[in-house]
């Protein structure tokens, strides 16, 4: 059956010994299974057969025979090991991870059920969940009370299991004081529930303990133009937002409404604004202005920007990279390290062949894995690439130190070098504080080595870290979620990713409040900056690669429209609005931005003059509905106090009708992506006034 | 292979087709019979896939559950036992792929109360290295290898599970021993 030349190792395999199977599991397991055929056969046969023939498979254990509820002895039992590991497993992982800024960021969780809920099949589940506080309390309250074994996804009435065992009681009782925890220590029971023949209503558990930690950050608040005219922020390049939101869609649930980056997800999309024409002068701004499709009373203002594309016959110019790689143990799954080699493959395969790659391992096997090797050698570094193995402790640190060293010493005059950071969420390459080492990059960015972070997995991911370290790095941060998506970061937008044609770019705009009275920019919360810091050239901003497009949507009230949500001041009718320039002009923009070899910041600047204004969404051009499409998306999965009231059907429409010629299909799966949205969490039609409890409902 | 064991072998078969039948027929005590006949090798090819207990024992579970609710579309075209290790191995791969927040759970269990006892043999870490080295390979060639040598089936056997040509098996297998040559 084998090679008969030497002895074949793979033989050791067959004398492998495997350890029995756990009584309890095997039990539970020919139960479930049973309970499964038993659904089966009473949905295949006629209903008269299921009562009689269903009341012997109930259960398989003799002693419980005649309970007409399923053996609950194992639910309760699997509850109430969970209950006590659970939260211990979370301390555990809690207090082993780096937290950013010392500080733990506030975690959200996010209670929403992600099943519907027929309103009348178990009104216990719906109180059960944590929702339930927005609702009529005192109703809540009693039900919950009245309900509380029901717990365990049975509407039927519970009779109690025949001999109560101590272990049941603490099941029990402990599902009185957490039943939201309950809910998710019944994931494997559920298994057992699926099948029994009564109507089970089963909350799929909410990732409420998903494990990525996200910096939280509160919704841009409306500003009135009369006391704030003007508005300053960086721009953000990354796309890390829409790619986790898009993976958390996929698997099923809601993202954590901090996971939600506007500005991220509007920039995911390649737009076809008119490029600039040289390299001194790298974007140009484009402009429109059209009605808000949330709002019937408020306009979009949208800025858009598409960096310089420089002639791609021109000289390479020569990258020296170096990838610093996590090999931490948690690293090793399918989505992680395996994913990240072939994600590196593709880089690779882009380079030319004066280009440098180094590769610095840290956390498991640490180390330098490849010293810096021209990417004519390529099948050298792919070899390297393909030797990395995840395991092992996370001890091994110097691992930033090394990669910058590596980068120094094969550094290029005029091309890009830059460190690639690519983790799971680990950060301790070395340097322990996380306010160091953001000193550390940033200095080093001074001496003109930049980084960029790749974000891989789920469930350790640091996203605020990541942010961080990329934004002071220079770079971009990106989470690669599929190998579509490194095809896009590291093939597509590789231009984008490495080859940096403005750095610093800031945007100020002034609204002139004789046509605006109050605006709001949708996203970029995370990047605001304040007005004196426009013109100051040390403060640090977003930077554009070539080719790469950013998008910003101001969501504005015009004079008189009725929109306003602030009422006008009584003692405010002194306005000076004569001021220089035109009186109907909407506002003035102004861009900051250094070319990439220069400290000294220069200014681009225009008028949003009324021509730019549109009647109709229909006028607009594709990129500008799709990106309001985007927005609303982003408004509505945030749950915003604003733009939060859009159908997703609408939104859907939206973006199907801007679809445009969408090569890269990114716009078609964003017209997928709010479809399953829509199925995650309904609108809720009729009883709409549900979503619209405090003070903060906008409607009229 | 001695004689008496494929007849054995043979009349388990039987055996077993019988108790398909009835099973198919809406027999629930026949099903009962056949899922305790079948559990232990689906744990058992489980556990050889994922290498630690609580993984394989949840895989087992769901192939019960998936034969639970698919009995009947079993159509005997193939054997029975390689019917369930196809399902087995779909379920292990379903897992593997999607379960990452389950199995991250499960990793923090482990943590306080590692249950995943490591074989204890002689050659113990050596082959313990090997195993591991294998379930890190690529999922077709990490199929075949564990058919062949682990599940000691036939090149023909392996492809009929894997539903690919004998030669695509003898290819992975090959790759696989390619892959794994320097720890071999």
């Amino acid at each position: 059956m084998s090679d008969k030349m030497n002895p074949d190792p793979f033989d050791a395999l067959k004398s492998g010994q495997v350890p029995p199977a756990g009584d309890a599991a095997r039990r539970r397991a020919l139960a479930a299974g049973m309970a499964a055929f038993a659904a089966e056969q009473q949905k295949s046969t006629a209903p008269t057969k299921g009562d009689g023939f269903g009341a012997r498979l109930r259960s398989i254990i003799t002693s419980l025979k005649g309970n007409s509820i399923m053996d609950l002895r194992y639910p309760l039992g699997t509850a109430a090991v969970a209950l006590l590991l659970l939260p211990l497993g979370y301390q555990l992982y809690s207090t082993t991870a780096l937290t950013p800024g010392g500080a733990k960021p506030a975690k959200t969780v996010a209670a929403t059920p992600v099943v519907p809920i027929p309103a009348d099949d178990a009104p216990a589940i719906t109180t059960a969940d944590l929702a339930v506080a927005q609702q009529d309390k005192e109703e809540a309250t009693t039900e919950a009370d009245a309900s509380v074994p029901v717990v365990a996804a049975e509407p039927a009435p519970l009779p109690l299991p025949v001999a109560p065992s101590p272990a049941e009681n603490i099941a029990v009782s402990s599902a009185a004081i957490a039943p939201q925890r309950m809910q998710e220590s019944m994931a494997p029971a559920a298994k057992m529930m699926a099948g029994a023949p009564s109507p089970t209503t089963l909350v799929s558990p909410m990732d409420a303990l998903s494990g990525d930690s996200f910096a939280s950050f509160d919704e841009q608040r409306l500003k009135v133009v009369a006391e704030e005219p003007v508005s300053t922020f960086s721009i953000d390049v990354d796309t890390a937002s829409y790619s986790y939101v898009r993976r958390a869609l996929e698997d099923g649930y809601m993202p954590e409404p901090d996971a939600v980056r506007i500005e991220e997800m509007v920039n995911y999309f390649p737009y076809d604004y008119p490029a600039a024409t040289s390299a001194d002068a790298p974007f140009k701004p484009t402009m429109a202005v059209f009605p808000t499709p949330w709002n019937p009373k408020t306009e979009l203002l949208q800025i858009g920007i598409k960096g310089y594309v420089p002639p791609a016959d021109g000289v390479h110019k020569p990258s020296n990279l170096v990838f610093l790689i996590d090999t931490s143990g948690s690293m090793d799954e399918a989505d992680k390290l395996p994913l990240l080699k072939r994600a590196f493959g593709l880089l690779v395969d882009q380079l030319g062949d004066e280009d440098t790659v180094s590769i610095v391992a840290y956390a498991g096997s640490a180390g330098v894995v490849l010293e810096p090797t021209k990417a004519a050698q390529k099948a050298r570094i792919l070899s390297a690439l393909d030797d990395l193995a995840a395991g092992g402790g996370t001890a091994g640190a110097e691992g930033i130190e090394l990669a910058y060293r590596l980068a120094e010493e094969a550094k290029v005059a005029d091309g890009t070098n830059r460190v690639i950071l690519a983790t799971d969420g680990d950060f301790n390459v070395g340097i322990d504080d996380p306010e160091r080492l953001k000193d550390f990059i940033a200095a080093k960015r001074q001496s003109g080595v930049t980084l960029s972070v790749l974000g891989f997995g789920r469930g350790n991911l640091d996203d605020a870290t990541m942010q961080a370290l990329a934004q002071n790095g220079n770079g971009n941060a990106s989470y690669i979620s599929s190998f579509r998506e490194a095809q896009k970061v590291l093939v597509e937008e590789l231009g984008g990713t490495l080859d940096m044609i403005a750095k610093d770019v800031k945007i100020q705009i002034e609204f002139n409040p004789a046509v605006v009275s109050e605006y709001r920019l949708i996203g970029y919360e995370t990047r605001m900056l304040n007005r004196e810091d426009f013109n100051n050239d040390a403060v640090d901003a977003g930077d554009v690669g070539a080719g790469t497009t950013v998008t910003a949507l101001y969501e504005i009230t015009p004079v008189g429209a009725g929109g306003g949500l602030v009422d006008p001041l009584r003692y405010g009718g002194v306005e000076s609005a004569a001021q220089a320039g035109d009186a109907t002009e909407i506002g003035f923009l102004k861009m900051r931005y250094k070319l990439p070899d220069s400290d000294v910041s220069q200014l681009i600047e225009a008028p949003v003059t009324p021509d730019l204004v549109y009647g109709d969404i229909a006028d607009v051009g594709d990129d500008m509905r799709f990106a309001a499409a985007v927005a609303a998306f982003g408004q509505k999965l945030k749950g915003s106090v604003y733009g939060g009231s859009m159908d997703w059907s609408d939104i859907a429409a939206l973006a199907q009708s801007a679809k445009g010629a969408d090569e890269g299909g990114y716009r078609a799966e964003f017209v997928g992506l709010v479809k399953t949205a829509s199925l995650l969490k309904p609108d809720a039609h009729d009883g709409g006034a549900a979503d619209c409890s405090g003070e903060n409902c906008a409607t009229d | 292979m001695g004689l008496t064991a494929a007849g054995a072998e043979e009349a388990g078969e039987a055996l077993t087709r019988a108790l398909v039948v009835r099973a198919q027929n809406g027999d629930a005590e026949a099903f009962g019979e056949l899922l305790a006949d079948q559990y232990d090798r689906i744990y058992r090819t489980a556990w050889k896939w994922c290498g630690n207990r609580s993984d394989a024992e949840d895989v087992a579970q769901d192939v019960c559950v998936k034969l639970g609710s698919v009995i009947a579309q079993f159509d005997g075209r193939s054997a029975f036992s390689s019917w369930v290790f196809r399902i087995t191995l779909n379920m292990v791969r379903d897992m593997q792929r999607a379960g990452k927040r389950r199995g991250r759970h499960a990793d923090a269990y482990a943590e306080l109360a590692p249950d995943s006892q490591r074989p204890e043999q002689e050659d113990g870490l050596a082959h313990q290295a090997l195993w591991d080295a294998v379930r890190r390979l690529p999922e077709q060639q990490r199929d075949a290898v564990l058919l062949v040598y682990a599940e000691d089936m036939s090149h023909a056997a392996a492809a009929e599970i894997m539903g690919i040509k004998e030669a695509t098996v003898s290819f992975h297998v090959h790759q696989a021993r390619k892959t794994l040559r320097g720890l071999l």
